[in-house]
């Protein structure tokens, strides 16, 4: 019984401490952002809010919570409401395979930096972020709104599309660790880190992350000059703060991600682990805040030419290329 | 086995309830003067006309029919991707027939046109 | 697990699929042709097809001369005689229905070269069905089969028929293959094994599973699979819309090749997996078979649409071919194998002469537009009659040897009134084939047929089918000798 309970409580504290830190995370990317693309663009940024901006995010979170909360009329009131919470939800469940460093000792306790090292995580996390899609789809068809359905229909098919590459470009880092689990995948990079072994690889995941990601230059569910606000046009409020958070939650996934495939985890000289995790993850997002700052935007037909007919067959001749040389290099 | 699972669950009942109560909290709080006009799907203000229920591009049919083949090759290369060393030779051959086969399947859909957008 | 990887491998012997390895292997090459060749152009395309075919021909002649029996994929897959028989069948039926496609198809204005890779698919799903020794394999092959076939039926995209008759056909299809999957699933449930010979052994060492209501309905559901894909009634009500929406080669097809494909697996099931269960499943059958052979011989009377005519009597025909599974010893079953192989070169015959003398779309396919056709075209008037005699079952044609077989063996078993009921259907079938010839030859001609033209595949297409009908008719003996080594 006590047993269960060490376990449940060691659980409790992980969860609470994994929430409070990524949720604030993502807040304050929310904020980093802003300021980021404001001085490459030669602004300022949000600087009124307490000291250089600091309690910006706070200010969003109470400004969002306090707006009305308007379900337009003719939407289909269930799904409408149930979209935003299953986009957050996704992207927070995600969290649980994320190791964010060794296994730690505390108080006698072996305590592994994650919340539950799966032998699937490789599979739990593909198939939370094929759920995602979700979010979004019945988001945007339950608005009522054209431009949510437009929206909602083009992210569909760009996320299955680019999850396809994602999905290829992850086989020969399976098949370098031999495991699905995150944790054995980042052991395997304990001397090298995989993006030095499978540069083209990395591209590949790493061009499917951003698209999955739903950013620029892929942001063409969202692209507010055609089509209003994409699939959350008709949300407000703290729905809208959902959706809102959960993107920025699913950047810091999918950072996490990049990290622990080819980037070498926690692996890393001198600072304790964690930091060194912390640090790939904002590294990859700011990246992705740069890329923001940088791209213009794709046109629709080339996002779907580009997934189809140049990242498609490439990954898959890696796999078959990168498998076959090790297959060869067994015992061939 | 399953307790593997048990903080999982854990999650999901926190990602909930972070999720419901957020929404909860802000009605609480946030005010409700709704109106016809603001009720209404946004269209950058002019009248609303047709239905947002409407048909869209037979394109994103295939699309999603299309996934679900790939889809389906990339799950199968999974299982192999961390058996290959014990499947060796005879895994990789397996392997090589099945993509070639769906290979011969994308190169059709590609010259069929199913992938082309204009 | 290095074990079982030797297992895999041991067990796999693709020397045992090598006939429809090969078909396949053909049909994605013939898609990859299709698209790279200029839109319209499909004629190589049908020839490229036509040697997969004979390269086919010669891996199961090489089959059928090694006479041990294949066994392959952990066996799941055996190419036993009866296999290469049915494979026989199979091959003569694609091969037919090939050679009358190239110009049917660009007469109606459907130059697509799918067209040919989907038959080799579906022919190839058929191989399964007779070779599979396992109900997975079975139910695998029939959906390569079926799926192929219901593009197939829906082919012309523009044309309201054929429309119907692919989505009536899927429909249906998908119905009745739910209820062969949920017969598979009570047998599995009674015999914990999917393994035909299995459930056969393991219901012969436990009589009491034999009683078991979950047997009975598992039985019943898959033969009710079965009997759909047979066309037999009561669950023919398909057939007729969809043997006259579908392209007519496709109608051709399916009345012969899917079907011998179905009847094959029917049969094996039957006779391996449930023998046990033999006066259970011949009284179904035979209450079964008369009724399949007098409803369709009594609405082939009336109809006035040659094509749909002969829909009704393919599912008479179907009812002549369980008279042999209900009698179910060996003359009788070898005289299925018989009557399918003369079946397939009768009806392909026919059906090939009724493509040619149709015009685009194909309304002048009734009675009234075969008048005077025996004079005007001798050569094809004369193909058709005898593929109509064949089909009446008159000597001394295919047909006839055929019915012999298929009644005779229902005699010896005992079943005389079943004989004697077929024997009484063929003499019904007499009228409406009779008129046809009527037409051809006793009214005056109201056209010149001057718009056929004699495209040289189906022209060898009629003369192979000429040449089997004859010779099966007037020297049955050999083929008879070979079915009867086919049957186990």
């Amino acid at each position: 019984m006590n047993d269960i309970l060490i376990t449940l409580l060691i659980i409790i504290i992980k969860l609470g401490l994994i929430f409070a830190v990524v949720l604030t995370m993502a807040a304050y990317l929310v904020l980093a952002e802003r300021k980021i693309l404001a001085r490459m663009q030669l602004r300022y940024g949000p600087n009124r809010v307490g000291p250089f901006g600091m309690f910006q995010p706070v200010a969003d979170l109470i400004k969002m919570l306090t707006k009305e909360d308007v379900c337009p009329a003719g939407a289909d009131k269930y799904l409408f409401l149930f979209a935003p919470g299953l986009a957050a939800v996704t992207a927070l469940m995600s969290l649980a395979v994320v190791p964010f460093g060794p296994t730690i000792e505390i108080f006698g306790q072996q305590v592994p930096q994650v919340v539950c090292d799966l032998n699937i995580g490789v599979l739990y996390f593909l198939g939370l972020s094929s759920l995602a899609v979700y979010g979004i789809a019945l988001g945007g068809w339950a608005s009522n709104s054209k431009y949510a359905l437009l929206a909602s229909i083009r992210g569909l098919a760009q996320l299955i599309s680019y999850e396809l590459s994602m999905g290829l470009a992850v086989v020969p880092i399976i098949m370098a660790a031999r495991s699905f689990s995150l944790t054995d995948i980042v052991m395997a990079q304990e001397s090298l880190p995989f993006v030095l072994i499978y540069p083209e690889t990395f591209l590949i995941f790493f061009v499917s992350v951003a698209a999955e990601s739903k950013r620029i230059p892929f942001d063409l569910p969202e692209a507010e000059n055609e089509l209003v606000a994409g699939f959350h046009t008709e949300y407000s409020g703290m729905r809208f703060g959902l959706f809102f958070v959960g993107e920025y939650i699913n950047m810091i996934i999918l950072g996490s991600m990049t990290t622990i495939f080819f980037l070498g985890g926690w692996h890393g000289p001198l600072l304790p682990p964690i930091f060194w995790f912390l640090f790939k993850v904002l590294g990859v997002a700011f990246v992705f805040i740069w890329m923001r700052g940088t791209m213009p935007r794709f046109r629709y037909d080339q996002l779907m030419h580009f997934g189809w007919k140049v990242l498609m067959p490439i990954a898959l001749l890696d796999v078959v290329v990168r498998g076959g040389f090790m297959v060869w290099s067994l015992g061939g | 086995m399953l307790d593997n699972y048990l903080p999982i669950l854990v999650l999901v009942a926190i990602a909930f309830a972070f999720a419901a109560g957020s929404v909860v909290f802000s009605r609480l709080v946030g005010q409700k003067k709704p109106s016809v006009v603001k009720l209404a799907p946004y269209e950058c203000g002019m009248p609303l006309f047709g239905t947002a229920r409407d048909r869209f591009s037979i394109k994103f049919y295939i699309i999603a029919m299309l996934f679900i083949v790939f889809d389906i090759e990339v799950v199968f290369l999974y299982p192999w991707s961390v058996m290959f060393k014990r499947l060796g030779m005879f895994g990789f051959a397996e392997m090589g027939v099945f993509i070639v086969i769906l290979f011969v399947g994308y190169v059709y859909v590609w010259k069929k046109g199913a992938l082309e957008w204009e | 697990m290095e074990n079982l990887v030797q297992a895999a491998l041991a067990n796999v012997n693709f020397s045992a699929i090598m006939p429809s390895l090969v078909l396949v292997c053909f049909g994605m090459a013939l898609l990859l042709i299709g698209v790279f060749s200029r839109r319209g152009r499909t004629t190589h395309i049908a020839w490229i097809s036509i040697i997969g075919l004979v390269i086919t021909g010669i891996y199961t002649y090489i089959d059928w001369v090694n006479p041990e029996t294949q066994f392959g994929f952990a066996g799941h897959v055996a190419q036993d005689n009866f296999a290469v028989f049915f494979n026989i069948i199979f091959i003569a039926a694609a091969g037919l229905t090939i050679l009358i496609s190239d110009d049917y198809l660009k007469r109606e204005g459907y130059p697509i070269s799918e067209y040919y890779a989907l038959i080799l698919f579906s022919t190839a799903g058929a191989m399964w069905m007779a070779s599979g020794t396992d109900l997975m394999t079975i139910f695998l092959g029939l959906e390569v089969l079926s799926i192929s076939l219901y593009v197939l039926a829906g082919m012309f995209r523009n044309d309201v028929r054929s429309n119907e008759a692919g989505l009536k056909y899927f429909l249906l299809g998908a119905f009745s293959t739910g209820f062969l999957l949920y017969g598979v699933a009570l047998l599995y449930g009674v015999a914990g094994t999917t393994n035909v010979a299995d459930i056969g052994m393991y219901l012969s060492a436990h009589k009491a599973a034999l009683g078991n209501p979950m047997t009975i309905a598992g039985m019943v559901l898959l033969s009710t699979g079965f009997m759909f894909k047979i066309a037999i009634v009561p669950f023919h009500m398909w057939t007729p819309d969809v043997y006259q929406g579908a392209p007519t080669p496709i109608t051709a097809f399916m009345s012969a090749g899917p079907k011998a494909a179905a009847i094959a697996a029917f049969l094996r099931i039957l006779m391996f997996g449930l023998p046990e269960l033999h006066a259970e499943w011949g009284a179904m059958l035979w209450l079964l078979a008369v009724l399949t052979m007098t409803v369709g011989n009594f609405i082939a009377i009336s109809q006035t649409n040659i094509k749909r005519m002969l829909a009704y009597s393919s599912i008479a025909h179907a009812g002549y071919a369980l008279v042999g599974l209900v009698a179910a010893n060996e003359v009788g079953l070898s005289g299925i194998l018989y009557y399918m192989l003369a079946y397939t070169f009768m009806n392909i015959g026919a059906f090939a002469v009724l493509i040619l003398a149709g015009k685009q779309g194909e309304e002048n396919l009734t009675l009234d537009g075969f008048a005077g056709f025996g004079y005007k075209r001798p050569f094809l008037g004369v193909a058709l009659c005898v593929f109509l005699f064949s089909l009446m079952g008159l000597p001394p044609t295919a047909g006839f040897a055929g019915k012999f077989y298929v009644f005779a063996g229902a005699v010896k078993a005992g079943y005389i009134w079943l004989a004697i009921i077929g024997v009484l259907n063929s003499a019904v079938s007499l009228y409406y084939y009779l008129r046809v010839m009527v037409y051809m030859y006793f009214r005056e001609p109201t056209e010149d047929y001057s718009w056929i033209s004699m495209p040289v595949g189906a022209v060898i297409s009629i003369v192979i089918a000429l040449f089997g009908v004859l010779y099966l008719g007037l020297l049955p003996d050999c083929v008879m000798e070979m079915a009867k080594m086919s049957i186990f």
